[in-house]
């Protein structure tokens, strides 16, 4: 029944991401308003779905592996580590500016460098800890990219989509760079998810089943990086999609592996179509002022908010969040 | 608190240390005044008094504060990764400057950095707010964070309908710099900073109380929650004046009263305080050296250098934290 509720969801807001926005007069489309349709608000619904579903399903399998409900790919170093792969990698040309397959090239090594800096970093601390050690390590790339930036400022534009998230201006080209390769890892990450959750329950319980506690987390978290690479890569860090996305999948359908991961996929693929539809709401309503015209609201700016209030009210609401 | 335990093992610093640091202190003074200076008296009096003079307080005085702020807001977290970007202040007063700039807003210039100011009050008013009284220190600091992102996402929305010459004014909200300077700037400031001093000197023994955890402090007779926003707001004032003019420069409540920590291990906040004081005025002048000299003629932004320094003095202090 919530499945049906989930996949209702997910098609409401792809319709609702489809059918607003500039430039299109329904429901009587004359050939361009078509070209539009198709050639610029299909990839781009493609896009949002796909960087949702990764980083949904990136952050999960954070959470369960690292069995920390506040490991999400912002808060472990992955998702800052890849936008500052590739800022670093376009500012000091190593990758041209428009490749699609050099930019998750460039957020693959740099999402893995992250990740792994901050796990050898932090790796034996309590929950929060980790988290409060993740902020600190995201501040610091976040200095780096800064330091980027202010190496030369003239491309300071262009930085703007990988620094808060949108997916404007993506088109098939960059669709198909990225789908095999999260659909590839969405693949394997959910023929893994038995074992996964065996590995969730404890390092002890997976061993006496027969699971090898640590190479199966290694597999796990390369999953995790290669899912939440490719969602930044194709669309930018989109702020609290991966932290908050897991907790609604697990509250959903349990936290049976098997099937919170689809759940998860589906949720963030909502989540990020339904921000993205809100902030071309957002971008008509406030097309009155003179600056607005040149560029939309970022999908990114829209989840954040949503995504820091939920997170405020939770954190309000508990009694335990306790940093030592 | 294994930092602590780490730290009194040291052996006792040796007493020259004040005076090394005063004498660090005059030195730089010394060289920001006095590096290349025109040969004609008459230019050198100007640019001594009208340009370098009011830079120079602004960067010590400012440089203080943050310090000052950031060990206000370690203290009251009981968390050495508190930094005060996670107040919302910073944030709160590049976005106030970006909406004034982006759409050209018809605000004398004489006003711009008094509405930055209100901007990073009223962006750490928020953050307080929603963590409200009577939480934890890890919820405060969560809360915090994740209020800070929504602003930095908010702020880079604005800023994505920014053009060229736009970014070039907003960059220095961005990254944080001294240029341009004036007794104006100065003026705004120095009464805040001034009235706020004896705030701060009051709100120590609260700190040394609340340094005994919630609870034990409670039972001394200390309303925590309370006392907690107290002395997160004076952080927020005190952290705000500095970004009015100068912008958000990062990292220096970070290094600073971790600087202060490392040279006097068993210090409690009162004795700590004017050690930070220093380190912090130190700190920035130090930077603004170099951000006007290293790269001469071209200025490189002052938040560019502390971001350096600062990073990798948070690198180093995690890895011995997570190795003891």
């Amino acid at each position: 029944m919530r499945w049906r509720w989930a996949v209702v969801a997910l098609l409401v807001a792809a319709a609702a991401e489809l059918a607003v926005g500039r430039g299109v007069d329904w429901p009587h489309l004359d050939p361009l308003e078509q070209r539009i349709l198709i050639e610029l608000r299909l990839p781009r619904l493609t896009t949002a779905l796909l960087a949702g579903a990764g980083l949904g399903a990136a952050g999960l399998l954070l959470q369960a592996v690292l069995r920390n409900p506040l490991a999400a790919p912002e808060l472990t170093g992955v998702n800052p580590g890849a936008v500052l792969g590739v800022l670093a990698g376009m500012q000091l040309g190593l990758v041209p500016a428009d490749s699609a397959a050099g930019a998750l090239l460039a957020a693959l090594t740099g999402g893995a460098c992250g990740g792994a800096l901050m796990w050898l970093l932090a790796r034996h601390g309590s929950p929060v800890e980790v988290a409060a050690y993740g902020l600190l390590g995201s501040a610091a790339l976040a200095g780096v990219t800064t330091l980027l930036l202010a190496y030369q400022p003239s491309r300071f534009g262009n930085a703007l989509r990988w620094l808060v998230g949108s997916v404007d201006g993506r088109v098939w080209a960059h669709v198909q760079t990225a789908w095999p390769w999260l659909a590839t890892a969405l693949v394997l990450a959910w023929l893994c998810s038995a074992a996964l959750g065996v590995l969730a329950a404890g390092d002890g319980h997976a061993a006496a089943l027969g699971v090898p506690p640590r190479p199966t987390r290694a597999v796990a978290l390369a999953l995790a990086v290669a899912l939440a690479a490719g969602a930044v890569a194709l669309a930018g860090t989109l702020a609290f999609v991966g932290l908050v996305v897991p907790h609604v999948a697990r509250a959903m359908c349990g936290s049976d592996l098997r099937r919170a991961l689809p759940a998860a996929a589906l949720v963030g693929a909502t989540a990020v179509a339904g921000a993205d539809a809100l902030a071309q709401v957002l971008t008509v309503l406030v097309q009155s002022g003179p600056a607005a015209q040149r560029l939309g609201v970022p999908a990114g700016a829209v989840t954040a908010l949503v995504g820091a209030v939920a997170l405020v009210v939770v954190a309000r609401r508990s009694s335990h969040v306790e940093v030592s | 608190m294994t930092s602590l335990e780490a730290a009194t093992a040291r052996p006792a610093p040796r007493w020259p240390a004040s005076l090394t640091l005063v004498a660090a202190l005059a030195g730089a003074v010394g060289l920001t005044l006095a590096l290349g200076l025109p040969a004609e008296a008459e230019v050198a009096r100007v640019v001594l008094w009208e340009l370098r003079l009011p830079r120079l307080l602004l960067a010590l005085s400012g440089g203080a504060a943050v310090g000052a702020a950031g060990l206000l807001m370690q203290a009251a977290l009981r968390n050495p990764l508190a930094v005060p970007e996670l107040l919302g202040v910073s944030t709160g007063g590049a976005l106030a400057a970006a909406v004034m700039v982006v759409w050209a807003l018809p605000v004398p210039a004489a006003l711009q950095p008094l509405v930055a100011l209100v901007g990073a009050v009223c962006g750490g008013a928020v953050c307080l707010a929603a963590a409200g009284a009577g939480r934890g220190p890890g919820a405060v600091l969560l809360i915090g964070a994740a209020v800070s992102t929504a602003l930095q996402a908010v702020l880079l929305a604005v800023m994505a309908a920014a053009d060229r010459l736009q970014y070039d004014t907003l960059f220095r909200y961005l990254v944080g710099s001294l240029t341009g300077i004036t007794w104006d700037h100065v003026g705004l400031s120095l009464p805040w900073l001034l009235g706020c001093a004896p705030l701060t000197v009051l709100a120590l023994p609260a700190l040394g109380v609340l340094r005994l955890g919630d609870e034990a402090a409670a039972a001394v007779g200390l309303h925590v929650g309370r006392a907690r926003v107290a002395v997160l707001g004076l952080a927020a004032v005190l952290v705000a004046v500095v970004v009015g003019p100068c912008g958000p420069i990062a990292w220096i409540g970070f290094v600073a009263p971790h600087a202060a920590r490392w040279l006097r291990p068993a210090a409690d906040a009162r004795l700590l305080l004017p050690w930070a004081v220093v380190f912090g005025a130190l700190f920035t002048t130090v930077a603004d050296l170099a951000a006007r000299h290293v790269f001469a003629p071209a200025e490189t932004p002052l938040g560019a250098w502390t971001a350096a320094v600062g990073i990798v003095a948070g690198l180093v202090m995690l890895a011995r934290r997570s190795t003891s």
